[in-house]
């Protein structure tokens, strides 16, 4: 009972945090129809300073530590972002009305993290005052890029599997979910694409190589080799560090609006899409935070750590990870694994995860 | 005088555009125009207006001059047999007559 009523005290006092409530306060916004809009370039350059001081703060904190404290959690990281899109597709991917590739595709960005949400992770916990190592940020490629990768390989071999058998039916375009719209009317607009020999091997390099040029990893990756390589110390202490939680909270503001507006097309795919996008980052949350309280009594991995990998964990990614998606799973509705990512897993994430690992990992450090 | 052209209008995802520019490359055209833009169409509104965190809904629309139909079939045969089954896109062709524009019509002029 003592976890409870100090999990709701938690909870009441996070939603007054800047960044949760501004989250909340952009969501009102858009559900009144407001007309505020923030420029795009602001947004672009708002996550760049965010990673490119994560990057930074990473960075300086790898160049005085012990860097095989570093191994397990990282090990975890990339275990647990391939184990996520697995459970998408056989989860999520047996539900009625949903199709298979849709399923992994939506598994890849929940295994995918957000910068967003690790920003306002690792301001919570500051705020709180509870240690975690510098470096946690870090972690960051190790989760996301494996679960990218994950899932574009195993919904590629899905859909040759389904071409295969496809062409052995003898019966071109029968019943398969891999051909979007109306097959007669597509098979008169493109000829070539009926006879279409069996796709092509998927290539695991490009993927990597997309996600490392991704705006958000690229930032983080840069912060991250200027801390190691440079002495940033000056400009990141003026300018990268005071701004960090006022643009933060700019963010959070858009990704409030944002969650709201696509609540609507969640609408229009399986409602197996709404259960999955809240139960899920709870699911993923507590496998990573029982990894990591291994990591935490066996290598001495800080509490705080802890929290920033099952936030991680829990975090569905929102600015990488749907195009890198979209172009290495293309016949997977974007509707669906953006609409379940950003109307309702971001928010779960930031809203309820992050207070909630807290909350855990405060109950632990108690006892 | 003016030389008699094609123009091929493409519109499509944002996301397509290095790929749809390198198949216009590789066809022989002599250039092409891209813009930003947004609308509604079959797969609902996209881009404009909203705020955004990923470039996943902008749109973009090609414009190629091409001296022939043939030449503005193949590349938009490409490109709807590439990307269209999984990408909302859109392809037309208008006629046009070049008034200037010296890598079109040589050095000559038009």
């Amino acid at each position: 009972m003592d976890f409870f009523s100090n999990f709701f005290m938690d909870f009441v006092k996070q939603l007054q945090s800047p960044t949760l409530s501004f989250l909340i306060g952009g969501m009102a916004l858009a559900a009144l129809g407001s007309q505020l809009e923030i420029p795009e370039a602001i947004c672009k350059i708002i996550i760049f300073m965010l990673l490119a001081k994560i990057g930074l703060t990473g960075g300086m904190a790898i160049r005085n530590s012990n860097l095989t404290e570093m191994v397990l959690p990282v090990v975890f990281a990339a275990l647990l972002g391939i184990l996520i899109v697995f459970i998408a597709r056989y989860t999520l991917g047996r539900m009625p009305r949903v199709k298979t590739v849709d399923a992994i595709a939506t598994g890849g960005l929940f295994g995918a993290v957000s910068g967003s949400t690790m920003a306002a992770a690792l301001t919570l916990l500051e705020e709180q005052k509870i240690q975690f190592e510098a470096w946690a940020g870090a972690l960051y490629p190790f989760m996301d890029i494996p679960a990218l990768v994950t899932a574009i390989v195993i919904a590629n071999i899905y859909l040759n599997r389904q071409q295969l058998k496809e062409m052995a039916y003898a019966e071109p375009l029968s019943k398969v979910a891999v051909t979007a719209g109306d097959d007669s009317r597509t098979r008169r607009a493109y000829p070539g694409r009926s006879t279409r020999a069996v796709l092509p091997r998927v290539k695991i390099w490009p993927i990597v190589q997309e996600s490392l040029q991704g705006p958000a990893l690229s930032a983080m990756l840069l912060g991250l080799a200027l801390g190691v390589f440079a002495r940033p110390e000056s400009v990141y202490q003026n300018f990268y560090d005071p701004l960090f939680r006022g643009l933060l909270s700019i963010l959070m503001l858009v990704m409030g609006m944002e969650a709201w507006s696509r609540v609507g097309e969640l609408r229009k795919v399986a409602q197996w899409y709404v259960v999955y996008s809240v139960v899920a980052p709870f699911v993923h949350g507590l496998i990573a935070f029982g990894l990591g309280l291994f990591a935490h009594y066996t290598t001495g991995f800080s509490l705080g750590g802890v929290v920033v990998l099952a936030v991680i964990a829990a975090s569905s990614s929102d600015i990488s990870g749907p195009p890198t998606l979209r172009a290495g799973i293309p016949s997977a509705n974007p509707s669906a694994y953006i609409g379940a990512s950003t109307a309702i897993g971001t928010p779960v994430a930031i809203g309820l995860c992050i207070p909630f690992f807290l909350g855990l990992a405060q109950t632990f450090g108690a006892n | 005088m003016a030389k008699p052209a094609k123009k091929l209008v493409i519109i499509t995802e944002k996301i397509l555009l290095k790929k749809i520019a390198q198949i216009i490359e590789e066809s022989g055209a002599s250039g092409y125009t891209v813009l930003e833009t947004g609308g509604k169409g079959s797969r609902n509104v996209r881009s404009s207006g909203q705020p955004s965190v990923s470039d996943t809904k902008a749109n973009v629309k090609f414009e190629v001059l091409t001296p022939d139909r043939d030449l503005a079939e193949k590349i938009a045969d490409q490109i709807g047999m590439q990307f269209f089954l999984d990408f909302a896109g859109m392809i037309y062709l208008c006629d046009a007559e070049v008034l200037y524009g010296q890598s079109f019509c040589g050095p000559e002029g038009c």
